[in-house]
């Protein structure tokens, strides 16, 4: 009996913490400043295509990533994004089978599905603890937190690299062997390129591209996948 | 009669001897040594090979040791015998010759093979281009070029035996500390005596710095008393270090024959002029010796304290500056490269980029700078500095005026000179607007590309009813980590909670034993329940005590129950005699035991 009191309050101050954590989540949070930027997968897309339609292939590519962070499932903007890179004579990274399955969800879902795998797994360790009976359902329980979340892993570990993803957005961008203005030009980035970031240096940001070459790029010319 | 005159027959029997005289390899009258070496070509390429000719006037020649010089291998190729003539005079001669072959570029010192030889010296050089010091004999003079016959020059004094001289030539006036005078440098040499140049002209102390020598002085050819020389000139420019009245001079290492006839046959040679002249030069080893010019005074002065900016880097001279940019309009984190040039008369190297410590509002990189001289000596030219600058900030900028101090000598003031600010655009960076619409349709070839190819895309989304505040994944958010963080810990605790205590499990233990006794006692079964006691009390006391079952003994009872422990040890007495002769218990002992054991199981715990 006492031992239940125990499991309860601590399940009550689990709802408490959940919902403290849950208030603070961009998801719900309201912006304390008028000014602060909001995202939508779906304004992102709109504005990825209004610079498409501008010519400007660079900040369209940016915003379409952005957008496939939030909606990597969305069909029109990997179709888009596809797009302008093929008509900028950019390639992509394909997407092999597994990552398109760990990506199927989006990743607010993923995160919340891997904290009902966690919960599944620890009530099911709770229960066989506290009870012989249900044997199948807690074994079932368990199982299926696990799966869950093997998934939020699975996708947190294919986003990640994109956390350090650029595009490239002016044409002809000169990557340079030092962080310097004067540095000597190591090699030509066209826009739309995607990068991935290494390491910054003042107004300088170190880049690697998907062909192994590595070269300190200008800030100013380009932009963080995650701002 | 027709007499000849006296001197006509010393010429023509002078000249008999001269015509003879090269035919000569030793000059066993001036030199007592009867062993020497020469080296033919003293100056090769490299891929080429040199042949060192020993020679010995007294007699076969025993076998030499080969000399080890890094750079160089050496190979006897063989053993010749002959006659050198001397003053006329045939003497038997005993010669080696042996090859070398350079194996790197440079000047090397190969040491006499015999003890009555000098040291000669090699010289090997890479590519085509000439040794710009190196002066060779290779040619003694076979066809002279047309000499003026200009007047000796003021000042000069010939040196090493009349075969070279220097001279340093340097303003008369005074000149400040850090000023750069121009002076020049004039060397003379003369030709198949001087057999090599061994490095350029230096001043003597360290008072004075003087500017890199051109590798290719002026050359010209002059007659001086009697002989041809040839004079090269270098125009370059001095700096005194400190003030003070100085006397300078500039020395040059030079290779020389030196010429050991008498001076009445050297002036006899001298006046029958070239190739005569060079005759008793024929033979004649070379000697290392370096020159030095006559002294050259200099009065130095101080720069004056009255007046001197706070920012003054020490340039003397005549300067104008002047400054443009890269570009006008930029974006917000372009570099743009702001130029200063510094055109004029000093001593540039003291102009340094310090003016561009001003620049507030910019961020600034280490400037590159490049001087171009417009004359020889390299007081004259412009020099620049490239300023890599990056604006944090879009809107209009401004790039200050630069100022730059020093000090004039001809006005002997210190001036300023200064640049025009300048007004620079700064947008607004891709990086900071691609949140923001496109203000502007396709423009350019890659926008009339992109709207071409813009058909092609898929159709806008309707308002998006959500959004959030970051990009960056739920999982990668520190707050929402708190969230599995927290549940992880709630359900640890839970586990923790609901574990078995120990006390109770023993007490749930106990009451189990005693049900089970208290079940025996009723049916009247004393081996059974005074088995199930003894088991019972030894798994009480192995838990409680922590020994082992073997240890608990009557004494053993006695010492941690005291009295109760007789009791015990009765009890455990009447489970043996229950189990092996039929002992019979009454209702009354059963209760009774029931009473010692539950006392024991759930007792006080000793």
């Amino acid at each position: 009996m006492r031992a239940r009191n125990t499991i309860a309050m601590l399940i009550m101050g689990l709802a408490l913490c959940g919902g403290l954590a849950l208030a603070q989540t961009p998801e719900t949070a309201q912006p304390s400043q008028p000014s602060q930027q909001r995202y939508s997968a779906d304004g992102l897309y709109n504005l990825a295509n209004s610079f498409a339609r501008a010519g400007k292939p660079g900040l369209a590519v940016l915003n379409y990533e952005r957008a496939a962070l939030l909606a990597p499932g969305d069909a029109d903007i990997n179709a888009n994004l596809e797009y302008v890179r093929a008509t900028a004579h950019v390639s992509a990274e394909p997407r092999n089978r597994f990552a398109r399955v760990a990506e199927a969800v989006s990743p607010a879902l993923a995160a919340w599905l891997g904290v009902l795998g966690i919960a599944l797994v620890g009530a099911g360790l709770l229960a066989r603890k506290m009870t012989p009976r249900f044997r199948w359902a807690r074994i079932g329980g368990v199982l299926v937190g696990v799966a869950l979340i093997a998934l939020t892993v699975s996708n947190a570990m294919l986003l990640r690299p994109r956390m350090r993803a650029a595009v490239i957005l002016v044409n002809q961008t000169p990557a340079r062997v030092s962080p310097v203005p004067m540095g000597d030009t190591a090699f030509i980035l066209p826009e739309a390129e995607t990068v991935t970031m290494t390491a910054e240096h003042e107004d300088f940001v170190l880049i690697r591209t998907r062909g192994g070459l590595s070269g300190w790029v200008a800030r100013a010319n380009l932009g963080a996948v995650v701002p | 009669m027709r007499t000849w005159p006296t001197h006509w027959s010393r010429v023509i029997v002078v000249a008999i001897l001269c015509l003879l005289a090269p035919l000569t390899k030793a000059n066993a009258a001036a030199d007592p040594a009867l062993a020497y070496e020469t080296v033919e070509p003293s100056r090769i390429k490299m891929g080429e090979t040199a042949v060192i000719r020993v020679v010995s006037l007294d007699g076969y020649l025993e076998n030499i040791q080969l000399p080890t010089v890094p750079g160089l291998s050496f190979e006897i190729m063989g053993r010749v015998q002959g006659l050198e003539f001397v003053n006329g005079k045939s003497i038997p001669a005993s010669y080696i010759l042996i090859r070398v072959t350079p194996q790197f570029a440079g000047v090397f010192t190969i040491p006499g093979l015999t003890p009555k030889s000098a040291t000669v010296g090699l010289e090997v050089y890479t590519g085509d281009a000439p040794n710009p010091y190196a002066w060779r004999s290779e040619k003694p003079a076979a066809t002279p070029p047309p000499m003026s016959k200009a007047p000796v020059p003021k000042g000069i004094q010939l040196r090493a035996g009349g075969a070279a001289f220097v001279q340093l030539v340097v303003p008369t006036r005074p000149v400040y500390v850090g000023e750069s005078v121009p002076v020049d440098i004039e060397l003379g040499i003369r030709p198949g005596i001087v057999t090599s140049l061994n490095g350029p002209p230096a001043l003597t102390g360290s008072d004075f710095t003087l500017n890199n020598l051109s590798k290719e002085p002026l050359r010209r050819n002059q007659v001086i008393e009697g002989s041809p020389f040839l004079v090269m000139t270098w125009h370059s420019a001095l700096a005194a270090v400190k003030p003070g009245d100085f006397s300078l001079s500039v020395q040059t290492p030079i290779s020389v024959k030196l010429n050991t006839r008498s001076a009445e046959d050297q002036e006899f040679a001298a006046r029958l002029g070239w190739p005569f002249s060079q005759i008793p030069y024929n033979g004649v080893a070379p000697k290392d010796v370096t020159i030095d010019s006559p002294a050259s005074a200099l009065k130095v002065l101080s720069l004056p304290k009255e007046g001197r900016p706070n920012d003054f880097s020490g340039a003397v001279g005549e300067f104008q500056v002047s400054s443009d940019t890269s570009s006008t309009r930029v974006a917000a984190g372009d570099p743009l490269t702001l130029r200063l040039h510094i055109t004029g008369v000093g001593n540039f190297d003291r102009v340094d980029a310090t003016m561009f410590d001003h620049l507030e509002h910019w961020k600034t990189y280490p400037a590159k700078s490049t001087f171009t001289a417009s004359d020889p000596a390299g007081d004259k030219g412009e020099k620049v500095f490239e300023q890599p600058l990056i604006a944090g900030q879009p809107g209009e900028q401004s790039i200050p005026a630069l100022e730059f101090s020093y000090f004039n000598p001809n006005t002997q003031h210190y001036e300023r000179a200064q640049t025009q600010p300048i007004k620079v655009i700064v947008a607004a960076s891709l990086a900071d607007s691609s949140l923001g619409a496109p203000a502007e349709a396709a423009g350019g070839p890659n926008g009339v590309l992109m709207s071409q190819a813009a058909r092609g895309l898929r159709a806008d989304h309707p308002q998006p009813r959500s959004s959030v505040s970051e990009l960056r994944p739920l999982y990668f958010q520190a707050p929402f980590l708190a969230v599995p963080a927290a549940l992880a810990l709630i359900l640890a605790g839970s586990l923790f909670a609901v574990r078995p205590h120990p006390g109770r499990v023993a007490s749930k233990a106990a009451e189990r034993a005693l049900a089970q006794l208290d079940a025996a006692a009723r049916s009247g079964d004393p081996a059974s329940f005074f088995e199930m006691a003894r088991k019972a009390l030894q798994q009480t006391f192995v838990a409680r005590w922590q020994i082992s079952p073997d240890q608990i003994t009557g004494s053993e009872l006695q010492a941690r129950l005291g009295a109760a422990g007789e009791d015990v040890e009765r009890l455990f007495a009447l489970a043996d005699e229950a189990k092996y002769s039929k002992y019979e218990a009454g209702a009354t002992d059963f209760q009774r035991w029931l009473k010692v054991i539950r006392g024991q199981l759930l007792g006080d715990g000793r």
